[in-house]
């Protein structure tokens, strides 16, 4: 009697937990869709003609497809220059985060030096100073300096590769976390056994360390690289319009898509609409969706590894 | 921490071997620590002296004269744009972090209760982190199809509900459509929240769970008596990222004013630099306020 009671119970809390689980599910689907919503819209927007934009009807799906957005939005913001740029520009300075963070981390991860719990109080402050309190004098340091050195810094990405070089780029603190936590696991033995074949702390560090955490390297230069491409302010203030980014151009998209349209195209279908605007958005985006389709897990992980979640 | 090194920093008849690692440790660091005085700690104090002054720009350099408070005389009683964006970015970062820290926690539980599709998911979640900047929010905002001339609550007048608020209250219909239209725009700064919560969330010993359980606790009780209280200090970590991640967008008005104040090199840079302390003053303050609030209660809780 029992026995068949508690059976039935048993199943009955079964059922409860598969309903349950279903539920948690469709919650978390529908969740997704919002999330996606956006990008979606920017697709079916691009490859909407003319007519179905202004054609109520249509939604979502496009009733005659055309890729003249993408050209249309492509063209007004000078896509190959921009495109180059914008990698060559971010890969620097990914480069040069990358190394720092990694000096960075592996000092903090392997010495005992004075004062470490100032500095790394310090590292926390770096990321929480707002921006804007720090660009007017690193902007009037800057002019400062191109008076005195006579050759133009603003508007070169010398400014910014001085500052990602010297630990100050979008994000760095992030970035040292993500090492310092991947040498804290690596064992100490490694290092002194290196160290009894007279190796020194710097070889060490690229002998040793830099070449176990390859993983690791690969997951910093890509959230440098990613964050660096969308960074907007910094760039705005000290390089101003004298590279041509991707992101900048589409900040201007609607004054550079205005004289475009003026320039002899002045059809009505070239009024400024959202699909162009959408399908510059959708553009200047897509290199790092390709990105983050190959790598997404790697970035996951990163965050994962900061170690800010506890210990 | 390194563990081996701290052992053996506490030999003090080791002189040598503590030299050697405030040494090289320096060494390593040193990249760093000049970057910091010299792009962040000196910025720092430079604004803050700015803020009194009058910049005006010549040819061979800046030409600073004390102005007292007359910039922020300026900024509060004669600027008539800096008070307003500045209300309206606490407006806007309060109920935003709100929303986003509980958010990011619910669905972060959520996920972290099943196992199929898991990983998509996360990926989903995660994905605006990677495509999100200043200027593809802008885009994203600002194409609004019927170009906000409409009251915004019309154009859900298709959904029943609406339409029942609306007839009720005007205001009320529009503030709630406009929540649930920005709603994917907060939902897309959970990116980093959701992973930290869900790595807190795989932390917790699965024995403590076992043991409530045993206790005859239910699920709610778990919830509230085991996991928040243990995902305490995470929910701090959130709160800051997520304050000083949201100013860093265009969505924030006070962003926009300093800019434009900042690119009027000739004259501008001193009350930019007022905006810029101010603005700072009050997102510091408010990551302060966090802090203390989180850090009190887990004072009390070890005094009971």
């Amino acid at each position: 009697m029992t026995k068949k009671w508690k059976l039935k119970r048993l199943l009955r809390i079964k059922k409860l937990h598969t309903f349950l689980r279903l539920c948690i599910y469709f919650v978390l689907i529908c969740v997704s869709f919002i999330y996606l919503e956006p990008i979606l819209k920017m697709i079916s927007m691009a490859f909407m003609s003319y007519k179905d934009v202004i054609d109520p009807s249509v939604e979502w799906l496009p009733k005659s497809p055309s890729v003249q957005n993408l050209v249309v939005a492509g063209t007004v913001l000078d896509l190959k220059k921009t495109l180059v740029n914008s990698i060559w520009f971010s890969g620097l300075l990914a480069v040069a985060q990358t190394i720092v963070s990694g000096l960075t981390g592996f000092a903090l991860s392997r010495y005992s030096f004075k004062f470490k719990g100032v500095w790394f109080i310090m590292i926390i402050m770096a990321f929480i100073i707002p921006l804007p309190l720090l660009m007017i004098p690193r902007l009037m340091m800057f002019i400062s300096f191109q008076n005195v050195l006579g050759f133009n810094l603003i508007g070169t990405p010398i400014p910014q590769i001085l500052m990602a070089l010297l630990g100050q780029g979008v994000n760095s603190t992030i970035l040292i976390l993500i090492f310092y936590n991947f040498f804290n696991l690596i064992p100490y033995t490694l290092d002194e056994a290196a160290m009894i074949d007279g190796a020194s702390p710097l070889q060490v560090f690229i002998q040793i360390a830099m070449k176990i955490s390859g993983s690791t390297v690969l997951v910093v230069f890509l959230f440098s690289f990613v964050w660096n491409w969308n960074e907007t302010y910094v760039t705005g203030t000290l390089v101003r319009n004298s590279i041509q980014l991707l992101p900048a151009k589409l900040n201007l998209f609607d004054s550079a898509f205005a004289t475009y349209a003026a320039a002899g195209r002045g059809a009505a279908q070239f009024r400024i609409n959202e699909a162009y605007k959408l399908s510059a958005t959708l553009i200047s985006i897509t290199p790092l969706l390709i990105l983050y389709a190959f790598v997404q897990r790697r970035f996951i992980q990163g965050i994962e590894n900061t170690g800010i979640t506890g210990e | 921490m390194g563990k081996q090194g701290k052992v053996r920093g506490k030999k003090r008849k080791i002189t040598s071997f503590q030299k050697r690692q405030n040494k090289y440790g320096y060494l390593f660091m040193l990249p760093w620590i000049i970057g910091f005085g010299l792009f962040t700690a000196f910025p720092f104090g430079a604004t803050i002296f700015l803020s009194f002054t009058k910049v005006r720009q010549t040819v061979l350099g800046f030409d600073i004269t004390w102005n007292g408070l007359g910039n922020y005389i300026m900024t509060f009683f004669e600027n008539v744009e800096f008070t307003p964006a500045l209300l309206s970015y606490l407006s806007m970062i309060i109920p935003y972090t709100f929303i986003i820290v509980i958010l990011s926690f619910i669905l972060a539980y959520l996920l972290n209760k099943i196992t199929f599709l898991k990983g998509v998911l996360r990926t989903i979640y995660f994905l605006p982190v990677i495509i999100m900047s200043g200027p593809v929010m802008y885009q994203l905002l600002s194409s609004d199809p019927t170009g906000g001339e409409m009251d915004p609550a019309v154009k859900y007048f298709d959904i029943f509900i609406v339409q029942i608020i609306y007839a009720y209250s005007r205001r009320l219909a529009i503030t709630l459509v406009d929540i649930f239209v920005q709603l994917s725009i907060i939902l897309w700064f959970t990116g980093i929240p959701i992973i930290l919560y869900i790595n807190g969330l795989q932390k917790i010993n699965p024995n403590l769970y076992e043991a409530a359980q045993i206790d005859s606790a239910n699920a709610w009780q778990i919830l509230w008596k085991i996991t928040i209280p243990i995902i305490k200090p995470i929910v701090l970590v959130v709160t800051i990222f997520t304050i000083s991640n949201i100013g860093t967008f265009s969505i924030n008005p006070v962003y926009d004013l300093i800019r434009t104040a900042t690119e009027n090199t000739n004259g501008g840079l001193g009350i930019a630099s007022t905006f810029a302390w101010i603005y700072s003053l009050v997102v510091l303050l408010l990551i302060g306020l966090v802090y203390l609030l989180f850090r009190n209660r887990e004072k009390e809780r070890r005094h009971n």
